[in-house]
């Protein structure tokens, strides 16, 4: 090689090295825009957002950062897109050349998300805010808290307390859940509500003597009633009148579709002693294969269909949402779709229901036949399409089997002649017309709403410890050691002729076959045992002995 | 511009002459070729690994608990730290590859025959040296398994006999991986070893100018021509090639394969598979292959073979029938190391 | 450089070109590497600057000014000169006087920034054109401004803009303008009392 070749190649590899060089610069400008924040995940921040993020950057940094970790940045939509609002809207303001509203609401949300929005209306799950005048918040509002503001009675040191708002419990508990029902201040101290505004077709209010009340800043920003806003409760009571909140499960603003697959995403709500279904979910199979398999199960995925991304465990949201290769992969925003048993009231009921999704309550079986829409059975059948990409059908038919002997057990055998007892008290006028103020009312209501839910639960999703020692057991406890004991009481404190009749309901309750054991005793049953045990043990043991004793 | 040169030649009386006479040592045609141009190439790359880990240096703080925090700065947060840490670790596997080659290019020409033992050995020394700085850079990162890579070789070092268990002490500053241990590891890796690697290169460079390059003789070369080039400037020429050669090569793979960064080292959890870098695949592979004391005895008996390799080619060569014989066993020993190598790299354990 | 090729006996042009160009190749990428290196050590980069909110361009109008002041404690005024709504209308220069740090203001009637201590006189663009300041030849500190959509922002470190909002001290001739949205990022307004219902 010539000297005058050496120097060529060794030109054309200095520009090479140029080249390389060049290439770094722009690698490293890529990597200090990002660090600046300025292209964390090459979203594309939509025109009309772009002043929003700039600002909020500073003030927010945080809901920038989830909505753009979002599909929503991804695809484009903007802060802009959910916020808008109609100056004609009751929560609407003016924000730096913008008209927005702070609450997006399903009707907002439906713009895009049409077919979910009208799914969602149907479900039970929209209706979570009736329960603003139910049983529940009277315990909220009066036995928890105060349907009115009192006055402290003595001073707490380091904060001036000049009132106490006796609907705290509501507001913070049952309503965080359930759903509020959005309020804006009024000029006269009162709340402007859904009720006030009487929204038309398109959410506008149409009372506008009401809107002319409503309490806004400075800057025309109207002020929402504290304690119910920040809510995201799934049956909130919109101000346009839409009802549900759709970041109560795709949490703002990143709207993961990976946590609204999550069992704990549920867990919100679903837990705790009236209806532990998250806990049971632990407790039984399903749920522990999900917590062993969790990070096989493609929870990311654009798709999330069971039988064809994954099949390793069901979270919620595979039985009662999710699509499935069965069904076609059809998601549905109804949960109750899928469900053949309601276990929510004292007496489980059959899931038949109208074409408002409401359940059909009659007796008679032509009248129920014109009034149903869709049957429990098809109920199952959707259900049952889940349970098949696991399990066979005379497996799954056989669960059903257990299932429903379950409740009806628990409807025939406590909670049926519990509902009895009450009535009878109360037709008789052994109790007064307020809930909760005699002791019998806790009982039952436990009986009921608590453990007898757990026990019907427990069966519906396979957790036994729930279904038996948190479930029937206690029922069976609570009926026997607390409410006929109890009924009683209050028929002998009665003396009279009202007594009288709400001890033969419980006489001619007890003498049915699966209660007599409990006053006529069940010596048979207990020599049984004790032969079984000493045949097991040898010697029956203290226990056996003990046992033999009888109640 | 005559004065300066002057005011430097009255205290410094060197002459213009005198440096190229100095430098200017005539090179044997046959470094022509670029096979043989092999040997300047680890020494440029050196150079690359000493100006890149100075820089490192300036940021790297060799304690446990700040290693990888710091190594995290130099790779994400400064200017220029990514290109820094690719083109340094880029560097040291070019780098131990150019002097894997040089070696057996060496050995496959037999340069290191009479009269250049004592260079071969040396050489060998630089070997070791250049293998050492890999292992303990690679350990500096403190990510799982450069954490556990340090580790397991802790304990091979631990498993010699006598010595094992005090050379292990004086490796980790204790019985395990502690909070000595890392500014040991960055001592060695920043101070001890390129000193006595430089030092290495001065004896290496020197010995070779003291017997000049081996000189080889090809049969296509013509006969009327000189048999001598000159250094200036026609080898410097080539080795510039070289040498911006690598430049693109490690500027490109610095951007394109970057320096990544594992999970920080857990001491409380074992990854489940272990691997050293590259290099160290051959030995890895060959101390599974026995058990303990005679795995470590075998590695060192073969590196003793290697050092004394010259000896024992001379005995070869005057006492048996099979004057090549080395470059059998030579090609028997690149395809062990081939083997051994790809077979630690596609096996998991 | 030695050069005395053996085989080369003939000097042309190209030959020097070559020369030169690998000389200059050589430098060129070296020495840009050798400036990536160097960089490396100066790790925080240049103060990255951001936009911050001043006020809809309305708030200003052609004669006034605000006196701002940056989350780190700069003060600055903003002026509006021209009434076009864009950047050009508007100055923002620093309000401390670079002779002994008083505070400068904007004279809209004389078209001139102001140091009442002695007299330093400003020009439009803050050019010292009197006074001490006039006679030293110091100027005021400028900051970039931008508008975008009604608004007008100023440049200021992103240290300063994670700090919070900068604030408007005093507005000189001009009405009370909406400013800033209170509620955005602190609403010290309490609620009324949420334990009344309609």
């Amino acid at each position: 090689m010539t000297l005058k070749e050496k120097r060529t190649i060794l030109i054309v590899l200095s520009g090479l090295f140029l080249a390389s060089l060049v290439f770094v610069q722009k690698l490293e400008v890529a990597r200090r825009y990002e660090e600046a924040g300025l292209s964390p995940h090459s979203v594309a921040i939509p025109a009309s957002s772009r002043q929003c993020v700039d600002c909020h950057i500073q003030g927010t940094p945080g809901i920038v950062d989830h909505w753009r970790g979002s599909t929503h940045a991804l695809k484009g939509v903007g802060c802009v897109d959910c916020h808008r609002a109609d100056e004609a809207d009751a929560d609407a303001f003016p924000h730096y050349g913008y008209t927005v509203a702070t609450i997006v609401t399903p009707r907002d949300c439906a713009v895009c998300h049409g077919e979910v929005a009208k799914e969602f209306e149907k479900s039970h799950h929209a209706a979570g805010g009736n329960i603003l005048a139910s049983l529940d918040n009277f315990l909220a509002e009066t036995v928890e808290g105060a349907r009115e503001p009192f006055n402290p009675h003595s001073p707490t040191p380091g904060k001036a307390v000049d009132m106490v708002n006796g609907m705290a419990s509501a507001f913070s508990g049952c309503q965080q859940c359930h759903g509020s029902k959005i309020a804006l201040l009024g000029t006269d101290g009162g709340m402007i509500t859904v009720d006030e505004l009487q929204p038309d077709e398109n959410g506008r209010p149409t009372n506008l003597d009401a809107l002319a009340k409503v309490v806004k800043d400075e800057s025309g920003r109207p002020r929402f009633h504290a304690g119910t806003w920040p809510n995201t409760g799934i049956g909130r009571l919109n101000l346009d009148g839409s009802r549900g909140s759709c970041s109560a499960c795709h949490s703002r603003h990143d709207f993961s579709p990976r946590r609204a697959r999550q069992p704990e995403n549920c867990g919100k709500c679903h837990l705790g002693p009236d209806h532990p279904q998250k806990e049971i979910f632990e407790e039984s199979k399903h749920g522990i294969a999900y917590r062993d398999l969790k990070d096989e199960m493609g929870l990311d995925g654009d798709s999330w269909v069971l039988g064809k991304d994954y099949s390793h465990a069901p979270t919620c949201a595979t039985c009662h949402m999710s699509g499935n290769i069965r069904n076609g992969g059809k998601i549905t925003h109804d949960p109750g779709e899928r469900i053949s048993w309601t276990n929510r009231p004292p007496v489980s009921l059959v899931m038949d229901t109208d074409i408002n999704g409401k359940i059909v309550k009659a007796t008679d079986p032509a009248e129920r036949q014109k009034l149903i829409a869709d049957t429990a059975e098809a109920k199952r059948t959707r259900m049952k399409a889940v349970c098949s990409n696991c399990h066979t059908p005379d497996y799954v038919n056989a669960f059903y089997k257990q299932y429903d002997d379950l409740v009806i057990l628990y409807n025939e055998k406590f909670a049926k002649p519990g509902k009895a007892i009450m009535a009878a008290l109360q037709d008789q006028g052994l109790l007064t017309p307020t809930q909760f103020d005699e002791e019998i009312e806790w009982t039952w209501f436990y009986l009921w709403h608590h453990e007898g839910r757990r026990a019907r639960h427990g069966a519906s999703m396979m957790a036994p410890d729930y279904t038996h020692w948190h479930g029937m057991f206690e029922v069976a406890e609570r009926f026997y050691m607390e409410m006929i004991p109890q009924a009683r009481e209050l028929a002998d404190h009665d003396g009279g002729t009202a007594g009288a009749e709400v001890h033969r309901v419980i006489d001619e309750i007890l003498a049915r076959p699966e209660h007599r054991w409990f006053e006529e005793g069940a010596a048979e049953q207990m020599a049984a045992i004790r032969k079984a045990m000493e045949e097991r043990y040898g010697q029956g043991g203290p226990a056996a002995k003990k046992g033999g004793e009888g109640p | 511009m005559a004065t300066p040169v002057r005011w430097i030649q009255e205290r410094l009386p060197v002459s213009g002459e005198d440096l190229r006479e100095l430098t200017n040592e005539p090179v044997p045609n046959h470094l022509k070729r670029w096979w043989f141009a092999l040997g300047g190439t680890p020494a440029y790359l050196f150079v690359v690994q000493i100006v890149t880990g100075l820089l490192l240096a300036v940021y790297y703080k060799p304690a446990a608990e700040t290693a990888y925090e710091s190594v995290r700065f130099i790779t994400e947060e400064a200017a220029y730290g990514w290109l820094v840490r690719g083109v340094h670790k880029w560097g040291a596997t070019f780098m131990i590859a150019a002097v894997i080659l040089h070696q057996m290019r060496v050995y496959f020409t037999g340069a290191y025959r009479k009269p250049r033992e004592i260079n071969w050995m040396v050489g060998m020394c630089m070997l070791i040296c250049t293998l050492m700085l890999g292992f303990t850079g690679y350990c500096l990162v403190y990510e799982q398994l450069s954490y556990w890579g340090a580790a397991v070789g802790a304990n091979i070092a631990g498993s010699v006999p006598v010595v094992g268990e005090w050379m292990k002490m004086a490796m980790l500053g204790g019985d395990g991986f502690n909070s000595q241990t890392l500014p040991r590891f960055f001592v060695l890796h920043a101070a001890v070893l390129p000193t006595l690697l430089t030092l290495l290169v001065i004896v290496h460079i020197g010995i070779i100018r003291v017997q000049g390059v081996t000189e080889f003789e090809f049969g296509d070369e013509p006969e009327d021509e000189p048999k001598y080039f000159n250094f200036f400037p026609e080898h410097i020429l080539s080795e510039l090639i070289i040498g911006l050669l690598l430049m693109v090569v490690l500027t490109a793979l610095a951007c394109i394969v970057p320096a990544t960064l594992g999970p920080k080292a857990d001491p409380l959890v074992t990854p489940e598979v272990i691997k050293p870098e590259w290099f160290f695949y051959v030995a890895f592979r060959w101390l599974k292959l026995f058990t303990g004391t005679v795995a470590v005895l075998s590695t060192g008996f073969i590196v003793f073979i290697m050092f004394v390799w010259p000896f024992i080619d001379d005995w070869i060569r005057r006492k048996t029938k099979y004057p090549e014989a080395s470059v059998w066993i030579g090609i028997v020993g690149v395809l062990l190391i081939i083997l051994l190598t790809v077979w630690e790299a596609v096996v998991a354990h | 450089m030695a050069g005395s090729g053996v085989d080369e006996p003939r000097r042309d042009v190209l030959d020097t070109l070559s020369k030169w160009g690998l000389a200059a190749g050589l430098v060129a990428a070296y020495g840009t590497f050798a400036a990536f290196l160097g960089r490396f050590l100066f790790p925080a980069g240049p103060p990255a600057k951001g936009w911050m909110y001043v006020a809809p361009l309305k708030h200003l109008s052609v004669g006034d000014s605000v006196l701002f002041r940056t989350p780190g404690g700069a003060t600055v005024n903003i002026a509006r000169q021209q009434p076009e709504d864009e950047e050009g209308a508007f100055i923002a220069l620093s309000s401390t006087c670079p002779h002994l740090g008083c505070q400068v203001h904007w004279e809209g009637q004389n078209n001139r920034f102001f140091c009442p201590c002695h007299n330093g006189v400003f020009s439009p663009d803050g050019k010292g054109i009197g006074g001490p300041p006039g006679d030293a030849g110091q100027s005021l500190p400028r900051y970039p401004l931008k508008v975008d959509a009604g608004l007008l922002y100023i440049e200021v470190s992103t240290e300063e803009l994670a700090m919070g909002p900068g604030k408007i001290l005093e507005d000189q001739e001009s009405p009370p303008g909406p400013g800033h949205d209170p509620c955005l990022f602190v609403c010290p307004a309490p609620f009324a009392d949420p334990g009344r219902r309609a």
